[in-house]
């Protein structure tokens, strides 16, 4: 068994283009298209001739990837879905941090 | 080799038809599927679930599972004889099945440290996720995605974690093996909640010249006793006694850094947030997050005779009217 040190990247710095997006995660180039047009995948930057897409649109396209094949959703559904989701993303971050700021409830000696 | 029973997992007897096997998974899946449930362990839960529907919902690789007879769930046991000729080998003969080495798909030594799941993934058919099923010459490695918790001292200083991986892999003999991977990844100082970290290459093995895989490494932070973390920043209960609310002071506060000095303006209120710049979480790039102490106003439960005259005395040579916009004229009376 080899022991190893790996170094990691940080997601955040990983930019590819659509056909590459296309590979990592297995979805088909129209499906993503697709998602691209109805906002549910932002590349970094719209106005570039060529769109490229940063590790947030990676992490959505995986996401959708793995929506669409477990449950069975066509294009209609699949970017409501990831809407919805990104919703509820938005909305537990708003409470993680209200969490944050307001004082604990631990009672006090 | 361990016995699953798919049945079972998905809630459903041996005869059930397509559309039962159907209607469970969807059920489980709404259930347990990691993006839109709450369930503990539901990454776990849905794993079984999507592994025996994998294989049921495929007519060739139920027909293959049935055929291993049924065994408790749990129990070590071999595929009977002839069910690697019957099975195995005759899903690698179908167009574009061709084993990569040899007619057998597994090692002749046996099951031996395979997964259930192993067997069936090489049935053409169906397919496993995103169709990675053996079928093609060359195929890129599945990625990987695993929760790593750590601890608010980790996210402020790096660490190193210890992965044990155990995934399923060609060998040169083009015989399927469960290989343990274990490696040291070192999470880099600033790593926070709900970050991802990607290990390029260290997902499944890419087959036939297919790319590796990738792992991603999905950071959470536990929580900690004292600070509560809010991406880089940090927040922690500061409680202080009315009279150094009123008066002023300067506190001793801790931060992962190790313990500084806060000063306490006079006329502090409760609710109030004391930054402490650059005293929180540190960032991959650019400046830390800050620290903020998070002002408590507590009051002794207990007073001797004593104390109970000083604050006697505070009341009746006070003006202060922390009530006053009770009066003022409020929004129903205009």
């Amino acid at each position: 068994m080899r022991v190893e040190l790996t170094e990691m990247l940080w997601f955040e710095e990983h930019v590819v283009s659509l056909s590459e997006l296309a590979e990592l995660t297995g979805l088909p180039a129209a499906t993503l298209e697709e998602l691209v047009s109805s906002g549910a995948i932002e590349p970094i930057d719209a106005a570039a001739g060529e769109p490229r897409f940063g590790a947030v649109a990676l992490s959505a396209a995986r996401h959708a990837r793995r929506l669409r094949e477990d449950f069975d959703l066509d294009t209609q559904a699949l970017p409501l879905v990831m809407g919805l989701l990104e919703r509820i993303d938005a909305l537990e971050q708003q409470l993680r941090s209200l969490r944050a700021r307001s004082p604990g409830r631990r009672s006090v000696p | 080799m361990k016995y699953k029973d798919y049945y079972a997992i998905l809630g459903l007897e041996r005869g059930a038809t397509d559309d039962a096997i159907k209607k469970a998974y969807r059920r489980l899946a709404r259930k347990y599927h990691p993006d839109v449930s709450k369930e503990a362990n539901a990454e776990e839960k849905f794993k079984e679930v999507a592994e025996a529907y994998q294989t049921l919902k495929d007519d060739d690789k139920r027909k293959a599972y049935d055929a291993l007879g049924s065994h408790p769930a749990g129990q070590e046991f071999q595929p009977p004889p002839d069910w690697q000729q019957q099975w195995a080998s005759s899903g690698a003969q179908r167009p574009g099945g061709q084993p990569p080495g040899g007619e057998s798909s597994f090692s002749s030594e046996g099951f031996e440290g395979l997964d259930l799941s192993d067997l069936f993934e090489r049935l053409r058919g169906g397919g496993g996720r995103g169709g990675r099923g053996g079928a093609r010459a060359s195929m890129p490695g599945e990625d990987y995605e695993i929760a790593v918790p750590i601890t608010v001292a980790d996210a402020y200083g790096g660490t190193e974690i210890d992965l044990d991986l155990n995934m399923p892999e060609y060998d040169a003999q083009g015989q399927l093996r469960r290989v343990p991977h274990a490696f040291k990844a070192r999470i880099p100082k600033g790593a926070t909640d709900g970050q991802r970290l990607r290990v390029p290459g260290k997902g499944g093995k890419g087959f036939n010249g297919g790319r590796n895989g990738d792992l991603y490494l999905n950071i959470s932070l536990r929580p900690h006793a004292l600070y509560r973390a809010n991406g880089h920043d940090l927040y922690l209960d500061l409680p202080l006694a009315p009279w150094e609310a009123v008066l002023g002071t300067s506190v001793e506060v801790p931060t992962p850094g190790g313990a500084v000095r806060l000063k306490v303006p006079a006329g502090t209120q409760a609710g109030q947030h004391l930054r402490l710049p650059r005293r929180g979480l540190p960032k991959p790039k650019g400046e830390p997050g800050d620290l903020y102490a998070v002002v408590l106003i507590v009051v002794p439960s207990v007073l001797d005779d004593a104390q109970r005259a000083l604050y006697r005395q505070l009341e009746e040579n006070s003006t202060f009217q922390p009530r006053a916009h009770f009066s003022e004229e409020g929004s129903y009376a205009s």
